[in-house]
């Protein structure tokens, strides 16, 4: 394509970036070096600190707790990718249809949770789940479901489901937005075309439709996993990890080790090793999406 | 000529105006402050009378400016920790127990011995233990504000009675035969709320734990001479725990409950009785129906037969106390030393009293015309009772963390006793 621009000098293009390089810098890579440097040490908070090397790094490879909640962080993972979204590519291929009403409202409902702070969310599904008061078993004791009536937050068998829930409900309208940009992006004339041609429904979903919005979905595919790899708020609020330590994720596990056990020094070594395992998964899924049949 | 005369009329007010300050600032002090007794507890006895020692010390020492920031409990400790980890530590603060150690060895604390000895009356005004807490070796490092019983037993008289329980059992066997009947009639027997995962420990275990190992055990432990958490006595502790929760002891959602919503649970009339620590004492007798607010008996955990521990002993500490930053020097930390002995001495202590709250302080002349009859109850009930440690109070942070997210399994069976006990005895060969 030919442009009309003239394109900026070099040093205007470096000046635009720098301040806002200049803030990610300071809040985002400055820390992470600090606690690359940190994960070095034995550290208890104050001016003694000891250098162990990588012996840090060593016990976080053999801490069976932290591989525990790195299998949960994988499980939230799966879950939303499933839930938040192939829920969300379902309700937008839906809001795009010509024979809906009232699309503004019904974006605007989906959209809603996503704007919440997620602490809220996770008071809101606390409120859900209670025994006693709770929506949940309210609504199965109307409906003379009594025998599966139980406090929902209690089993360690259930609790991860019962976490991911809200996470997946909260995050669904986030999406929506997204693919509804791709699929406004779609031109009118494929779609025409298409109808024409007799490709209707699923075919026309999986022929047309999702080939066309594909990048949109790799690049939601990658903020879902970033996401759910550093998933705190909500399960601090709603189980603090508990019971025991069946719904403690990776970050929740670092907070506990820095500021309830007092170690900083390896709170930060788990820091770096989700920082790590965050970095692997998006690399392992960029890879698997990449060789799509739809490119 | 008359703009030079402005010129320097200006130049003397400036001049005047920056020696005057110079003067202001040698003289005035500023100290910051930080603690946990927030405006949601203006209630309680300890915080009224914070706050009236609090503007006698402004008036008394007019020189000393004190910028403060409340916390709540659970907020405070994360925030504190940090700021220690970043070497800027509020002048005045509060440090709990099993914090004292790291705290010790960064250096962010020190000794208040010479403050103490410097004023005999005031130090000879606390309770023998009071320092307990704070203690390494003769070393103490804080000036400590509450005497807290952690475990109590707050029991609903009526039901036991409805229920066919005409006393308070006296022993073990006779409290878990109790059970089973308060169960019969619909009670919940022991509410429990152990969300935040230290109920159970801190207001049950820490004594029913020395009801079987002992005292000198948890002092062995304490001091690392060769007792282990995998002794059968302890694994014993624990196993009582877990019958009690297998036997249905508990409300069956205890591990996504806190330590407030099990109390609604009592107040409502659902539960027979809770365990948590003095401070439930007021909350009990101002948030409570007055129906089961009269009807509430305080005991502590009934004797075990065979156990090596003493009856009638219960865990019990000052938990937080007052320090100040190493870096305070001179005049600032005279200031300093000065505010903590107004907000912990005598005058202190005598409106704690008489506002339902007990300090680790000696006072007379206490005026109890206004007091709660369930205070009068607990003030009765300290007298006969014998004080044991608290388990997270004087363990380190990182043995207490797996204990209580251990004990949360071991209440649901997700573990057993000895696992567990394993698991705390591994936590605590690595803290040195």
């Amino acid at each position: 394509m030919q442009t009309h621009l003239k394109k900026p000098k070099s040093w205007v293009l470096w000046g635009l970036l720098f301040p806002g390089t200049l803030i990610y810098a300071f809040c985002v890579i400055l820390p992470l070096l600090i606690s690359f440097r940190y994960s070095f040490f034995d550290w208890t908070g104050g001016i003694f600190m000891k250098f162990v090397g990588v012996r840090n790094y060593l016990d976080l490879i053999q801490d069976s707790d932290f591989w525990f909640s790195f299998k949960n962080n994988i499980f939230i993972v799966i879950w939303c990718l499933i839930g938040q979204i192939g829920i969300a590519l379902f309700i937008s291929v839906f809001l795009s249809s010509r024979f809906l009403k009232f699309k503004k409202i019904h974006q605007a409902i989906v959209f809603v949770p996503a704007v919440l702070s997620a602490v809220v969310v996770g008071f809101v599904w606390m409120m859900i789940y209670s025994n006693d008061y709770g929506l949940l078993n309210w609504l199965l004791r109307t409906l003379h479901l009594t025998s599966i009536i139980q406090p929902w937050l209690d089993d360690p068998r259930l609790v991860m489901y019962t976490v991911t829930l809200p996470l997946v409900w909260q995050y669904i309208g986030y999406y929506v937005v997204i693919f509804l940009a791709a699929l406004s992006s779609i031109p009118k004339d494929i779609d025409e075309v298409a109808e024409l041609d007799g490709a209707l429904g699923a075919k026309k979903f999986f022929r047309i439709t999702l080939p066309l919005i594909w990048d949109s979905v790799k690049v939601a595919v990658i903020l879902c996993i970033a996401g759910n790899m550093k998933v705190f708020d909500h399960i601090f609020v709603m189980t603090f990890g508990g019971p025991g330590k069946s719904s403690t994720v990776m970050s929740l596990y670092a907070y506990k080790n820095t500021f309830t056990m007092l170690k900083l020094g390896y709170g930060s070594t788990i820091a770096i090793g989700i920082f790590i395992l965050s970095m692997g998964l998006i690399l392992i899924s960029r890879k698997m999406m990449g060789g799509s049949r739809y490119e | 000529m008359r703009k030079n005369v402005w010129r320097l009329g200006f130049l003397v007010l400036c001049f005047t105006m920056l020696i005057f300050q110079a003067v202001n600032a040698a003289e005035s002090v500023n100290l910051s402050m930080m603690h946990i007794l927030t405006e949601a507890d203006k209630s309680q006895g300890n915080v009224i009378a914070y706050r009236a020692m609090m503007e006698k010390f402004k008036a008394d020492y007019p020189n000393v400016k004190i910028t403060e920031e409340a916390i709540d409990q659970d907020t405070y400790g994360p925030k504190i920790k940090t700021l220690a980890a970043g070497n800027e530590l509020p002048d005045v603060f509060l440090i709990k127990g099993s914090w004292v150690s790291s705290f010790v060895s960064n250096k962010l604390i020190e000794p208040i011995n010479v403050d103490l000895d410097r004023d005999p009356a005031y130090k000879k005004g606390f309770l023998p233990g009071a320092f307990d807490d704070f203690r390494i070796g003769n070393n103490i490092y804080g000036a400590p504000f509450q005497l807290l019983i952690t475990s109590l037993v707050f029991y609903n008289q009526d039901i036991f009675e409805k229920c066919g329980i005409q006393s308070f059992p006296a022993t073990w066997d006779e409290f878990k035969s109790a059970i089973p009947k308060l169960k019969k009639n619909g009670y919940i027997p022991i509410a429990l709320g152990n969300k935040g995962n230290w109920v159970a420990e801190s207001c049950i275990l820490s004594t029913l734990g020395d009801r079987f190992t002992g005292t000198d055990w948890f002092a062995k432990i304490r001091d690392k001479k060769g007792a282990k958490f995998t002794e059968p006595n302890f694994v014993k502790a624990l196993k009582e725990m877990q019958d009690l929760a297998k036997a249905g002891a508990f409300n069956t959602d205890l591990n996504s409950l806190d330590n407030g919503q099990q109390r609604t649970l009592y107040y409502n009339g659902k539960a027979a009785m809770f365990f948590e620590g003095s401070w439930a004492v007021s909350s009990v007798s101002t948030d409570a129906p007055k129906a089961i607010a009269a009807n509430t008996r305080l005991a502590v955990i009934p004797a075990v037969k065979g156990g090596k521990g003493a009856a009638m002993t219960a865990s019990a500490g000052t938990a937080w106390a007052w320090n100040v930053s190493a870096n305070l020097k001179g005049e600032k930390r005279k200031a300093a030393i000065a505010l903590i002995k107004a907000i912990t001495g005598p005058e202190y202590s005598k409106i704690c009293l008489e506002n339902n709250f007990t300090p680790p302080y000696t006072v007379k002349n206490v005026d109890k015309s206004k007091l709660l009859p369930l205070f009068s109850q607990y003030s009765n009930l300290v007298t006969k009772v014998k004080l044991v440690p608290i388990y997270d109070i004087q363990l380190a942070p990182s043995v207490i963390e797996v204990m209580n997210t251990g004990l949360q399994d071991l209440l649901i069976n997700a573990t057993t006793p000895m696992e567990l006990a394993k698991k705390i005895q591994k936590e605590y060969e690595k803290t040195n």
